[in-house]
């Protein structure tokens, strides 16, 4: 079965039906989509604000981090529910986006770099120059994600 | 002047047709829209959990509250500007929508928000941090502006789907 089968079958298939069903289905996991994304970037954008010095200078980045991991954490599975659901509502559509696409590069990006370099960097004895850039990266990944994701419905 | 006719006005002017007809300039501003909901989110998520008890209980809520503060209002003003630039845009069909109203009252509950808690919990957060365990208007004010945000959120999604 070749990937564009698995999205028409992906379409039609019952999650896909329940998002098509009701008027309220899509715009209300959307929602939660967003919410989630808010808890997700929020907690990493205080860590990353952190390393670069701008807030929260007297804790230890490493603190931090590890105190909003499960915030962080949760925002992450509602986004890895509500996107796929989102997504299969109208899958074809979708797979074949551009912006599609770059989001989901820059989202496997993002999540890589969150959990290995980004976290090894804010839990070091002493971030410095080293957290700066881990912090400038991860803002800029996760605007990059956002942004592309905003784009899908304009390309 | 009505307030339809003030929305009609509005649509017609230069800045309003610039961002419903440009290609990028609405996408651009929704974007910048949505990287201040999560700033903000961020901001609003951490004060609260703290207040609540639910985590960062190894920082004061003083610390917390009191350095995250500047970062709450950068991102509260960049939403608020680019959601008004969003609204600029198109105000005939918010003033024809159920759920921009709603969103409009759930804002008046926010600025009620701010009058009760803003002494009481927000600006007295040394108080809060000596005393032996968190007292019910702060729980109660944290777990209202989470749900008060939350609102903000879905209504402001939903108005995209009025008909």
């Amino acid at each position: 079965m070749t990937v564009l089968r698995f999205m028409e079958w992906l379409g039609a298939s019952p999650a896909a039906n329940a998002m098509n069903g009701p008027e309220w289905a899509f715009p209300v996991v959307e929602s939660l989509h967003f919410i989630g994304f808010a808890f997700l970037i929020g907690t990493i954008a205080i860590v990353d604000l952190r390393l670069l010095g701008l807030a929260m200078r007297r804790q230890p980045a490493g603190q931090l981090e590890a105190e909003l991991a499960p915030w962080t954490l949760a925002g992450l599975a509602i986004m890895l529910i509500t996107g796929p659901l989102m997504f299969s509502a109208d899958a074809v559509t979708y797979y074949v986006n551009p912006s599609f696409r770059i989001k989901m590069a820059c989202l496997v990006a993002a999540i890589l770099y969150n959990f290995t370099l980004h976290r090894m960097a804010a839990r070091s004895e002493k971030p410095g120059v080293a957290g700066i850039l881990a912090a400038c990266v991860s803002l800029l990944l996760w605007t990059s994600v956002l942004g592309a994701g905003r784009m899908i419905a304009f390309v | 002047m009505s307030l339809l006719s003030f929305c009609q006005w509005l649509q017609e002017t230069d800045v309003s047709v610039a961002i419903r007809e440009g290609a990028l300039l609405y996408p651009i501003i929704g974007g910048i829209h949505l990287l201040a909901i999560a700033l903000f989110g961020g901001m609003v998520l951490a004060s609260d959990v703290r207040l609540l008890g639910w985590g960062l209980r190894r920082e004061s809520v003083t610390d917390l509250i009191g350095q995250l503060r500047i970062w709450k209002w950068v991102g509260g003003v960049l939403v608020v500007v680019t959601g008004l630039l969003l609204a600029w845009c198109e105000p005939i069909k918010l003033y024809h929508s159920k759920s921009f109203w709603i969103k409009m009252t759930l804002f008046a509950c926010v600025g009620l928000h701010a009058l009760i808690f803003r002494s009481s919990v927000y600006g007295s957060t040394v108080a809060l941090d000596q005393s032996p365990a968190m007292p019910l208007r702060a729980k109660l004010a944290a777990a209202l502006s989470l749900l008060l945000w939350a609102g903000l959120v879905f209504s402001g999604r939903l108005i995209a789907f009025d008909s």
